[in-house]
């Protein structure tokens, strides 16, 4: 499998038509030195093959690319624009990098995680960083019940020196990834990973048919991950998500999106946080 | 009838070979030529110390005059039953009539079990594939009687090169003219008056035959003659057949003492196929096991035994996954000290229809994965780190859920009724929202005048109060007043401060969970 980044062999045998020629940005192109032309599969003589039709790892650096796997949307239309293939994506990793849990997270990925419930595929949390409260996933249309929580051993930290701390919740991620039975993980990763982990768990992932979420810190946006597709979530206010696109299999967004969630709060009290903590306050003890 | 004899020449040698860890040099080099003795004389040799001309019978200082470096064991007799006994196990999952001939040599009564598996052949592909795991040779015949079929399978002349399935005679004359070549001290009394019977220039069976039969009776016992006419089908040959034990129990004694779990888990792989060999031979698939791992005596005194108890979500027959299970399992637990002997223990079989084997992956195909993906899990990191979430009906937000251990995907009942509490739960009218995140322990926030700040900042409260008063029916009764915050990002947090100023410990603001 090539890296997202790198190109490629089928690239370099590609047909002798310069890719150039059809799209006007030089700077963006794939290489195309065609050394041995005639290896691909022959195309029609006046419409030569997209680049995106040789290979499915192959796509336009300027456009979105169109993902070969399959995709399951996000539940956010405006999210949806944006991510290659208009959804979560198969058989890859996304990293959402968090600033500290609850910014909106859960919300954010509960309507696809309740389109995997309702196909009643198994979703698995790898050391969620607090306790989920049951009632609060009923209220996003999530069952608890059905998930299974797998948490590293509290000796992996204290008793047994020899094992890294990331030990457990990586050599059970890798195995559930691998084992394709599965319709979605979530893992909140420690912040120290050993270098190869990430690419381990790429290549694990192509055997998930299903989105595999790694929730991290957002300090790690600055080091290069395996991750193709990279988020950066921040809180944009009351029941708001901010939604950066770090990385994609496609040009980078400029701008942040912004999510309305599903609310929290009833309108008075949006009306008020939106305010800001220059207005009054309730009276604190007294039921409003 | 029809009789299927399984004679297990090296049966000795191998069962000793099974007890020696993987990794020491008497094994590192295959060629070193292994002997088993018996009372001071040789009784078993394998290939390698039979090409130096080590021959059973010889004195052990012979032996090890021919061959300096020669690895020799005493041979035991339990050992070598253990090891048969697992191959029996094995046949009683084709027919329910076994029987031990010798210490050697099976003897399966299958003519009944010919329509069930397609033909005498099939049955003898099945019958040897099931017979693989335990790693024995395998000689095998098929014969009209139960001696000539024993006799068949034993001789196994050396012309007819590596014939290992054996010659088939299913008529009774052609039985009699196969067995007219066999050499006469193949027959029990025959072994035993074999020098005088050579004296005698009687070499094969047809010589035997040929020969008044009064005379023969009166010099070697009638005993050669009614152990030839079984296995010409002269005469009846009834036999008991074997019962197989309701509870599995299997013990390996280690050649070497076992210091690493590689090498504990390469013995009771042994074990392990005899286990499936036993569950097959009951149609059954094993739900639990125990390993038993006795350990040698250390100076302190002796080391209790250890035991590792693993529990199948879904009761398997399947011995590579038995054995991934137990590896995850020994690879949480520290051996106390090195192992001298092994024992495995089941008695909890779960009877029932084998799941079919499909090409495509289906429904049950992916819930039968995930519950092998779990049991994996819950060997390596333990039962208690593989949760449900269970909603209880209580107030208090710290006990309204409860994390239970996951035994496998939720069946179809269960899912049933989870969906229905889903239904319930998304339609109940909750009159505020419960945050996602919740903290184990309520976390004590500073406060700057009246408001409670968290991680230096104000917070702002936005909604609130939501009263909770519960409890006072175990421990100390929790009387609360919720708020959702605003933190200085925008995120919301759920924080909480006592209604009773007097109760002590729980005065301030607490931080209780976050909205995710």
């Amino acid at each position: 499998m090539p890296t997202p980044r790198g190109l490629p062999p089928a690239s370099r045998t590609a047909d002798p038509l310069p890719v150039a020629s059809r799209t006007p940005e030089p700077g963006c192109l794939p290489a195309t030195r065609s050394t041995r032309p005639g290896t691909v599969a022959p195309a029609p003589a006046d419409r030569p093959p997209a680049p995106e039709d040789l290979h499915p790892a192959l796509w336009h650096a300027h456009r979105v690319a169109r993902p070969h796997d399959g995709v399951l949307p996000s539940g956010f239309a405006e999210l949806d624009a944006q991510l290659p293939g208009g959804g979560w994506p198969a058989r890859l990793l996304t990293e959402l990098l968090l600033p500290h849990a609850g910014v909106g997270e859960l919300r954010l990925l509960a309507p696809a995680l309740a389109a995997l419930q309702r196909q009643r595929r198994t979703v698995m949390w790898f050391d969620p960083p607090a306790a989920p409260c049951a009632w609060a996933l009923g209220a996003l249309g999530l069952d608890a019940r059905q998930f299974v929580v797998v948490r590293s051993r509290a000796g992996a930290r204290g008793r047994a020196r020899e094992r890294l701390p990331a030990a457990d919740v990586l050599w059970a991620l890798e195995h559930a990834l691998n084992s394709g039975h599965l319709g979605a993980v979530l893992a909140w990763l420690p912040a120290w990973l050993p270098a190869d982990a990430l690419r381990r768990l790429q290549l694990a992932a192509q055997a998930h048919d299903g989105p595999a979420f790694l929730l991290r810190d957002a300090q790690q946006r600055t080091r290069p991950s395996a991750a193709p597709l990279r988020l950066l979530l921040a809180s944009a206010g009351p029941d708001r998500l901010r939604v950066s696109l770090l990385k994609r299999r496609g040009p980078p967004l400029a701008q942040p999106l912004t999510l309305a969630l599903a609310p929290v709060l009833s309108a008075p009290a949006l009306a008020r946080a939106v305010r800001g903590p220059a207005a009054a306050t309730p009276r604190v003890g007294v039921p409003n | 009838m029809l009789w299927l004899a399984l004679h297990l020449p090296l049966l000795s040698l191998e069962a000793f070979c099974a007890t020696l860890p993987a990794a020491t040099a008497a094994l590192a080099d295959p060629r070193r030529p292994v002997a088993l003795i018996h009372q001071h004389r040789i009784a078993a040799v394998d290939a390698a110390a039979a090409g130096a001309g080590i021959r059973p019978g010889m004195k052990r200082a012979t032996a090890l005059a021919l061959v300096a470096d020669l690895a020799v064991a005493d041979s035991d007799a339990a050992r070598d039953a253990a090891a048969l006994q697992a191959v029996a196990h094995a046949a009683l999952a084709f027919t329910p009539a076994v029987t031990l001939q010798d210490g050697q040599t099976v003897l399966l009564e299958v003519q009944a079990s010919l329509r069930l598996f397609g033909g005498l052949a099939t049955l003898q592909q099945r019958l040897a594939a099931a017979l693989v795991p335990l790693g024995h040779r395998v000689q095998m015949a098929a014969a009209p009687t139960a001696l000539g079929a024993a006799l068949l399978a034993r001789w196994h002349p050396a012309d007819r090169g590596d014939l290992v399935l054996g010659v088939h005679a299913r008529q009774l004359p052609a039985l009699q003219r196969l067995l007219d070549a066999a050499p006469v001290w193949m027959l029990g009394p025959g072994r035993e008056h074999g020098e005088a019977l050579q004296g005698m220039g009687l070499y094969t069976l047809s010589d035997l035959r040929r020969l008044p039969r009064a005379g023969l009776a009166r010099r070697f016992g009638a005993g050669l003659l009614d152990d030839l006419d079984r296995a010409l089908g002269l005469q009846p040959d009834p036999r008991s057949w074997l019962a197989l034990p309701a509870v599995f129990d299997s013990r390996l004694e280690l050649f070497a003492s076992a210091e690493t779990s590689e090498q504990v888990l390469a013995g009771a792989a042994v074990l392990l196929a005899r286990l499936v060999a036993w569950a097959q031979a009951r149609q059954a698939r094993v739900g639990a096991f125990t390993l038993r791992m006795r350990h040698e005596c250390r100076r302190q005194g002796t080391v209790p035994a250890t035991e590792l108890r693993v529990e199948l979500a879904a009761p398997a027959s399947d011995a590579v996954h038995l054995q991934l299970l137990l590896r995850e399992r020994l690879g949480r637990c520290a051996l106390a000290a090195p192992t001298l002997e092994l024992q495995l223990h089941c008695h909890q079989l779960v009877a029932g229809p084998a799941p079919s084997g499909e090409l495509f992956p289906t429904r049950a195909s992916q819930d039968e994965g995930l519950l092998r993906l779990l049991e994996r899990l819950r060997a390596r990191l333990g039962d208690e780190q593989v949760q449900r979430l269970e909603p209880v009906a209580d107030h208090r937000p710290e006990r309204a859920s409860r994390a239970v251990p996951a035994q496998g995907p939720a069946t179809t009942t269960a899912a049933v009724a989870a969906a229905a509490a889903t239904v319930v739960l998304a339609a109940s009218p909750l009159p505020h929202h419960r945050p996602a995140w919740l903290l184990p322990e309520p976390l004590p926030l500073a406060e700057c005048g009246a408001l409670p700040l968290l991680e230096g900042r104000p917070l702002q409260l936005v909604s609130g109060p939501e009263r909770i008063e519960a409890g006072w029916w175990d421990g100390p009764p929790a009387v609360r007043d919720y708020f959702i915050a605003q933190a200085d990002d925008g995120s919301l947090v759920w924080i909480w401060r006592g209604r009773l100023p007097a109760a002590a410990g729980a005065a301030g603001w607490f931080l209780q969970g976050r909205f995710a």
